[in-house]
């Protein structure tokens, strides 16, 4: 099972070009004219979106398990 | 809430979008085209290069607002410097503005009869017994409920709508490219042609492009595979770096994921159609999707009319038909033949490109790609390497 990550952007890098939510496979972002928006419920983990930002804003975090 | 009625909606205003609601406006239907920004063009995602044919295969005028120069070919370097040159005698591009020619051809679509509302954000679909009939927008900051008996999704690699509509537009990562972009002060390059590198340490599975705007003004671009694990950042960074160009006179920075492969099966579904970027309609070998575009929105548009006309939104899926007839055709043609590309190493490329400097860059320019690879085959360094003659067999 890979691990569950939770994805966060770097405002200041970020362009909101639209193509992590363009190659999410799940939806699981969306970016608006006013921001970008992240959907934890649909994210699989697959780290697509980071690796495809043309300028690395997309990063992520471990999702912390509630105890 | 407000409300809104039209015969079709077109969400996304880049090139699909307006060619679409254009076309269907003159056939006297009801449009409306919608896009995001709060100005149509703006910032543009691309190198913003187009061949001269398509002004007239289109019907948009050749107007000098949106064309900033005309372009007389292209210059290929290899990994290790070797340079091909493709020289056309008359122009075979152009240059545009992007920003212009986007508001322009939303401008032809209004003078239609279509309506456009900028920044006017397309949030969800609207749908009944399970049949996408409008959408949900925001337009400013009031919401609003636009119904539609055709949705038109042409929205960008992001396709949105087409997805919430249940179309199908998933392509896996290796189908995308990243891209980075600067518009920025560049001198030594002719500003006739339009220049390319390629290499695996350069760009890998792309290349680098200067696309000039004026004498010393120029697209410097570079498109990467997505699943890379560096960025197409670092990737133009270092290659200018390298090459000892400064990036100090930066007037713009464009970036973006283009889609290069994985069509879009399915155009269409119920009332819904995908078109454009969206639908992932772009060159697989250069990343450049607005002929692609323009393509598209016009058989998408042709169906549309007909459809309507006749009552019968059965007669849509014939979109999905004809697209794949013709340009899906050609596309997957080309995606073949990237596929193959991706396989050469750098000594190949430099191999390639030096072969070809020679005699053989006429047919080259006069598109005789068969003629080319026939060429290659008949080098001695291609005839020992059974690995070339397998790979460059597959391009024919």
């Amino acid at each position: 099972m890979p691990e569950k990550i939770r994805v966060i952007v770097n405002e200041d890098r970020c362009y909101l070009c639209g193509g992590c939510a363009g190659v999410c496979p799940t939806l699981a972002i969306e970016v608006h004219s006013s921001g970008w928006e992240f959907f934890q419920d649909k994210c699989i983990s697959c780290r697509i979106c980071i690796n495809a930002c043309p300028v690395g804003a997309l990063s992520a975090e471990p999702l912390e398990v509630s105890e | 809430m407000k409300e809104m009625k039209y015969d079709v909606v077109v969400v996304g205003a880049g090139i699909a979008g307006p060619i679409v609601a254009r076309n269907v406006a003159k056939s006297g239907f009801s449009v409306l085209l919608i896009d995001k920004k709060p100005a149509i063009g703006t910032p543009k995602q691309c190198a913003e290069g187009i061949s001269i044919k398509v002004f007239d295969k289109y019907d948009i005028p050749y107007d000098r607002r949106f064309i900033n120069r005309e372009i007389y070919g292209a210059k290929l370097y290899s990994p290790s410097g070797y340079e091909l040159e493709l020289r056309y005698k008359e122009a075979s591009g152009v240059i545009l503005e992007r920003k212009v020619f986007d508001k322009m051809l939303a401008y032809y679509a209004a003078k239609a009869g279509a309506d456009v509302l900028a920044r006017t954000e397309a949030l969800d679909v609207i749908k009944k017994n399970g049949k996408v009939v409008g959408i949900k927008a925001k337009h400013e900051d009031e919401p609003v409920e636009i119904y539609a008996d055709v949705v038109v999704a042409a929205d960008g690699v992001e396709s949105t709508i087409a997805r919430k509509a249940g179309i199908n537009t998933y392509a896996p990562p290796h189908e995308f490219d990243s891209s980075y972009e600067y518009e920025m002060l560049i001198e030594g390059f002719d500003p006739d042609m339009i220049h390319l590198w390629f290499g695996n340490e350069i760009a890998p599975r792309g290349y680098v492009w200067v696309f000039p705007k004026d004498e010393d003004r120029a697209n410097v671009g570079i498109g990467i595979n997505s699943d890379n694990p560096k960025t197409a950042k670092y990737y133009l960074d270092k290659w200018l770096r390298e090459n000892n160009i400064p990036a100090k006179k930066l007037l713009e920075i464009n970036v973006g994921v283009v889609p290069v492969g994985g069509f879009v099966k399915d155009l269409v579904k119920d009332n819904v159609l995908v078109v454009g970027d969206a639908a992932r309609q772009v060159n697989p070998m250069h990343g450049g999707g607005m002929a692609e575009a323009m393509e598209a929105g016009t058989i998408a548009s042709k169906w549309i009319v007909k459809a309507l006309e006749e009552e019968n939104l059965e007669l849509l899926k014939n979109y999905t038909t004809e697209w794949w007839e013709t340009d899906g055709k050609r596309l997957e043609k080309v995606l073949k033949v990237r596929r193959v590309t991706e396989k050469l190493t750098d000594e190949d490329l430099d191999l390639f490109i030096q072969i070809l400097s020679g005699a053989d860059a006429e047919k080259i320019a006069g598109g005789d790609y068969g003629e080319v690879i026939k060429a290659l085959l008949k080098h001695p360094k291609v005839l020992l390497s059974p690995r070339r003659i397998t790979l460059l067999k597959e391009l024919l």
